[in-house]
């Protein structure tokens, strides 16, 4: 089973409630039935539940057309559902994913991207009739809603507002979209920065089915259907499937040929040649009948892989922000921007099975696609207007702008960063790098002159540990963080070699080491030395390991999210006959003529507990994409 | 002085006294020379030449005579020293308490002396002597009772004792480094060295920066055109409007912050090492490099200081406001009662009462 795929039973509760706040009870209840049994076919769901058959079609369209659930392949005569775990999961990170693309692009952009999560996935016609509705009485686009100019999750009128947008935003003229050249040029912005993706049957395997589906073409291309016998094939094989899954994978990240806007619109029929087909058999596509374009065909979706690219980004901007500079951090924001239309998921899935022996190991290589430019860098800040030349040593900023500094560190003569030389701005952004190179985080490694490279693997494991060491330093104390990293740069140890690593005594040791025993973050080993088992004879060794750590934290976030959501649905409940009067049609939008003084307090204690509890949750999710996004299950040595 | 000590012992009684004259003369002369020796620093190592110097014995045969009567009496200590000869006094009651002795008990005391303050422990002395346990067990007690040795718990081996002489101060292998205090780390010593050397370490990294580093005047020329313009016509023009300010956090000219030299000489181990010494902060004891190294690696672990290549360190920096992460900013990531915690039950996420506290509401009684 793939490591995203492996699901704890707090993990399905807290995907029910997602699927419920986001997608109604029937969703939730059909939802949930596949999160307690598994993987089953649709007359299991039905023995299962007491929905008749019509609600769970229903229930399954949604979380189909979501791609909340598995399916296997249509060529298999029976049908199996499962879930999507991952996919399910990433409901929380909507309103994260609007707020990314609004950040690197614009709020039109922001608009289309929020209208594709809602919808799940679509074809480019539908989502252009959902925006420009056809004048004539025909039926509404897609899910029956006109979206344009209202943000989808933004009609949150009081209380019911779904999870992913705490905040309602006010409409903006910016956000309409003006034509539907516009629209196609912000889909085709989207697909080749990677946001959006093409919706391929593929996408609907279940890993076991994908597994064998690859598995399969390697043994046609290759052996003729046969299974080879072979150790040498046999690894070849594993070489080959993966290789396949990969190839599978890629393929919906394939920017179509766009007709290009440059084109005139006429032309269409000549673009038509262009288009790659759709690996969806365009069974989604219906298109229009009026005016189409080639690209109508196109079914696309979010990438749900492109979140967590963005939010490992943010991660460490914020954590250069945090520990070295403000102005380091603006620099290292546009070199990681700049790498990210490059990066389409933050790990390899599917890499390259192990070589069993271990010297055949190949060595780790940087990531050449990983590499910026420090002048590109220097060309961006100015465009910004960055001042560049702070969080340096003055001494620095002198050397390289031939100035002074007197004794107390003040320029002789200040330094106006907009009015340096280009070879001066280059040189300060190297000095900026350098103090993110010699970080031992490793934000950045020097890769050639010039040029510098960002090892997100390597940096991904520190991560992993840094949240590890905070979370345990935020319950405990010092000692307990001093204890967790002695053991990870010692290995096992015992209490005396542990003593002696941390120069404190046996008696300080011994009560942090019980706590954080308890908590699941060090493990103890007793290993007899003599037949007995007898506790003086034995020795007794502490040790940690990370990816249990890493397990047991994700473990509990998760949970922490779950309560922070019964907790938002208690709070609602409580004041659940005032929310429904505030959302009367004649009262909402007139609240302050229709309710009560208290009424309004408690509606905006309401809106702030909610909007706390909210926030919350998505800070928790941060520490979910740290622990579990970022890089595939560590191997202990 | 030390590599005579450490020279192999043999018990060189070989001084033969062939002929033996008036027996008080030689006792009451053998004094004298004890008083002589006893007059140079103490612990000096004597050569044969030092004690001819003396002038005390007539001729070599009176001057061995005289060695061999303080040997025997176990006021002179034999030694040799690449093959020469040498001595060393005693102190006169414990040559006193020696002669009381019994053979096995002197054997032992001799291979104790032997390990100086090193210490050995009880079953090598064992092995070494030959002698059954129970016998050893018994000699150790009673010379320890005669204040002539001592045990010491080995910091190594901490289930070993370690038996060394009386007056000898037990080795830092035995009793640990300057960190430790009778075989356990001395907290607020460690505490206030790790303070001063990450001062000193602090000083040689990072400079502190005044908010007021750079006080350039920005030179945006198009927009103090525009701003004139606009001031001049009373009505700004949307034409001319400012282009979009990045934002720049607020800069408090009297704050300080610290920033990372660039190119700074890292401080080497060694160096603090010394500066440590240098500075006297622990009084009696000198700092070796792996001391040094011990703490630096324990300040890297505890977070005050980060390791930028095998060798050098340098401060980390203040965190600019510490969060941790949105778990435990939550009340769950603290709660004591977390691991109880369900969906129903006595606690549950709707009788929270660190949530009612956290989000200033009311909670369900349970």
């Amino acid at each position: 089973m793939s490591y995203t795929q492996r699901e704890t039973p707090i993990l399905a509760e807290l995907c029910t409630f997602l699927v419920e706040d986001m997608y109604g009870e029937l969703a939730a209840r059909v939802f949930s039935v596949l999160a307690r049994f598994g993987r089953q076919r649709r007359a299991e769901i039905s023995k299962a539940s007491y929905l008749t058959s019509s609600q769970i079609s229903l229930g399954l369209v949604i979380l189909t057309q979501q791609h909340l659930v598995f399916h296997s392949p249509s060529t298999e005569p029976i049908v199996f559902y499962d879930i999507d775990w991952q996919q399910s999961y990433s409901l929380v990170r909507h309103a994260k994913i609007a707020h990314f693309v609004e950040e690197r692009f614009d709020k039109k952009s922001a608009n289309v991207i929020s209208n594709l999560l809602t919808l799940g996935h679509t074809s480019v016609a539908d989502l252009r009739k959902a925006y420009f509705p056809p004048s004539q009485g025909q039926e509404e686009a897609v899910n029956g809603k006109k979206v344009n100019g209202t943000k989808t999750n933004g009609d949150a009128s009081n209380g019911d507002t779904s999870l992913v947008n705490g905040s309602s935003h006010d409409e903006h003229d910016d956000e309409v979209l003006g034509s539907p050249e516009e629209l196609y040029s912000i889909v085709q912005n989207l697909i080749e920065h990677g946001w959006v993706i093409q919706v391929a049957e593929a996408q609907y395997l279940s890993a076991e089915d994908m597994h064998n589906i690859a598995r399969q073409q390697a043994l046609n291309n290759e052996w003729g259907g046969a299974v080879p016998t072979g150790t040498k094939d046999k690894d070849r094989l594993a070489h080959l499937i993966m290789a396949n899954k990969r190839r599978i994978r890629d393929a919906w990240l394939e920017v179509p040929n766009f007709s290009s806007r440059k084109r005139k619109a006429n032309d269409f029929d000549h673009g038509s040649n262009k288009r790659t087909k759709v690996n969806g058999q365009g069974q989604y596509g219906s298109a229009g009948g009026f005016d189409h374009s080639p690209e109508d065909d196109l079914v696309i979706r979010v990438n749900p892989e492109k979140a967590a690219v963005a939010m490992r980004n943010q991660h460490l901007v914020s954590l250069v922000e945090q520990r070295i500079s403000y102005t380091t951090a603006r620099l290292y924001e546009i070199l990681l921007r700049s790498l990210e239309k490059s990066i389409p998921r933050c790990f390899e899935d599917y890499p390259d099975p192990f070589p069993a022996n271990i010297e055949d190991q190949p060595q780790w290589e940087p990531n050449p696609d990983h590499v910026v430019n420090t002048k590109d860098i220097a060309q961006r800040a100015k465009i910004i207007g960055l001042d560049i030349c702070n969080g340096l040593d003055p001494n620095a900023v002198a050397r390289i702008t031939k100035n002074t500094v007197s004794k107390d560190g003040v320029l002789s003569q200040p330094v106006d960063p907009s009015s340096l030389s280009f070879h001066e701005r280059s040189e300060i952004v190297e000095a900026h790098l350098s103090l993110l190179v010699d970080h031992p985080l490793r934000f950045v490694t020097w890769h050639a002159r010039g040029q510098y490279r960002v090892d997100f693997d390597l940096m991904a494991k520190s991560l992993i540990q840094q949240e590890i060491e905070n979370t345990v330093l935020a319950r405990k104390s010092t000692v307990a963080m001093k204890l967790l990293r002695a053991l990870k740069k010692k290995g096992k140890l015992d209490e005396r070699q542990l003593c002696n690593t941390m120069m404190s005594s046996a008696n300080d040791v011994r009560g942090i080491v019980n706590d954080l025993t308890v908590q699941g973050f060090v493990q103890t080993q007793e290993i007899p030395k003599v037949d007995r088992r007898e506790a003086k004879l034995s020795m007794h060794l502490i040790w940690y390991d990370v990816q249990r750590a890493r397990e047991k934290l994700l473990h509990d976030t998760y949970k922490g999210q779950v309560r922070i959501l019964q907790r938002i649905a208690f709070e609602r409940e409580k004041i659940e006959e005032l929310l429904s009067k505030a959302n009367r049609t004649d009262v909402a939008g007139n609240e302050t003529k229709y309710l009560k003084q208290t009424e309004l307090d408690d509606l905006k204690k309401w809106k702030e507990v909610q909007e706390k509890l909210l926030l919350q949750l998505a800070r928790e999710d941060d520490l979910v994409a740290v622990l579990r996004d970022y890089c595939g299950p560590l191997l202990t040595a | 002085m030390a590599s005579a000590s450490t020279a192999p012992l043999e018990p060189v009684s070989k001084a033969e006294d062939a002929v033996a004259p008036a027996a008080e003369d030689i006792t009451s002369r053998a004094d004298m020379l004890y008083e002589e020796c006893a007059k140079r620093p103490e612990g000096t190592t004597f050569f044969q030449r030092d004690l001819t110097s003396m002038q005390i014995a007539r001729d070599l045969n009176e001057l061995l005579n005289l060695v061999g009567d303080l040997s025997n009496r176990h006021l002179l200590k034999p030694l040799q020293f690449e093959g020469e000869p040498c001595w060393k006094l005693r102190p006169k009651d414990i040559a006193e308490k020696l002669r009381r002795l019994v053979p096995d008990e002197r054997l032992l005391y001799q291979h104790i002396d032997n390990a100086h303050t090193e210490g050995v422990w009880s079953k090598a002395l064992r092995a070494k002597t030959n002698l059954a346990q129970p016998t050893v067990t018994k000699y150790l007690k009673s010379l320890e009772s005669k204040d002539l040795i001592q045990a010491v718990m080995s910091v190594k081996t901490p289930n070993r004792k370690m038996y060394l002489l009386k007056h000898l101060k037990p080795s830092e292998d035995v009793a640990g480094g300057p960190w430790q205090n009778e075989g356990d780390f001395d907290s607020a010593l460690i505490e206030v060295a790790a303070k001063v050397i990450g001062n000193k370490v602090q000083e040689e990294t990072c400079i502190r920066v005044s908010g007021t580093w750079n006080n350039y005047a920005s030179s945006d020329r198009q927009a103090a055109i525009a701003h004139k313009k606009a001031q001049v016509k009373g009505v700004p023009d949307i034409e001319e409007a400012l282009p979009v300010q990045p934002y720049h956090p607020p800069v408090d000219p009297s704050a300080s912050r610290l920033v990372h030299r660039s190119n700074p000489f890292y401080p080497t181990t060694l160096g603090l090492a010394k500066y440590l010494n240098s500075i006297q902060l622990l009084r009696g004891k000198t700092v070796r490099e792996s001391d040094m190294e011990q703490l630096l690696e324990m300040m890297v672990l505890e977070g005050t200081l980060e390791k930028v290549t095998a060798t050098a360190y340098r401060t980390v920096l203040p965190i600019s406001d510490q969060k941790y992460n949105g778990f435990v900013d939550a009340p769950c990531g603290n709660c004591p009662v977390f691991d109880l915690c369900s969906d129903e039950g006595p606690i549950t996420a709707r009788t929270c009462a660190y949530f009612a506290e956290w989000l200033d509401t009311t909670s369900e009684e349970p």
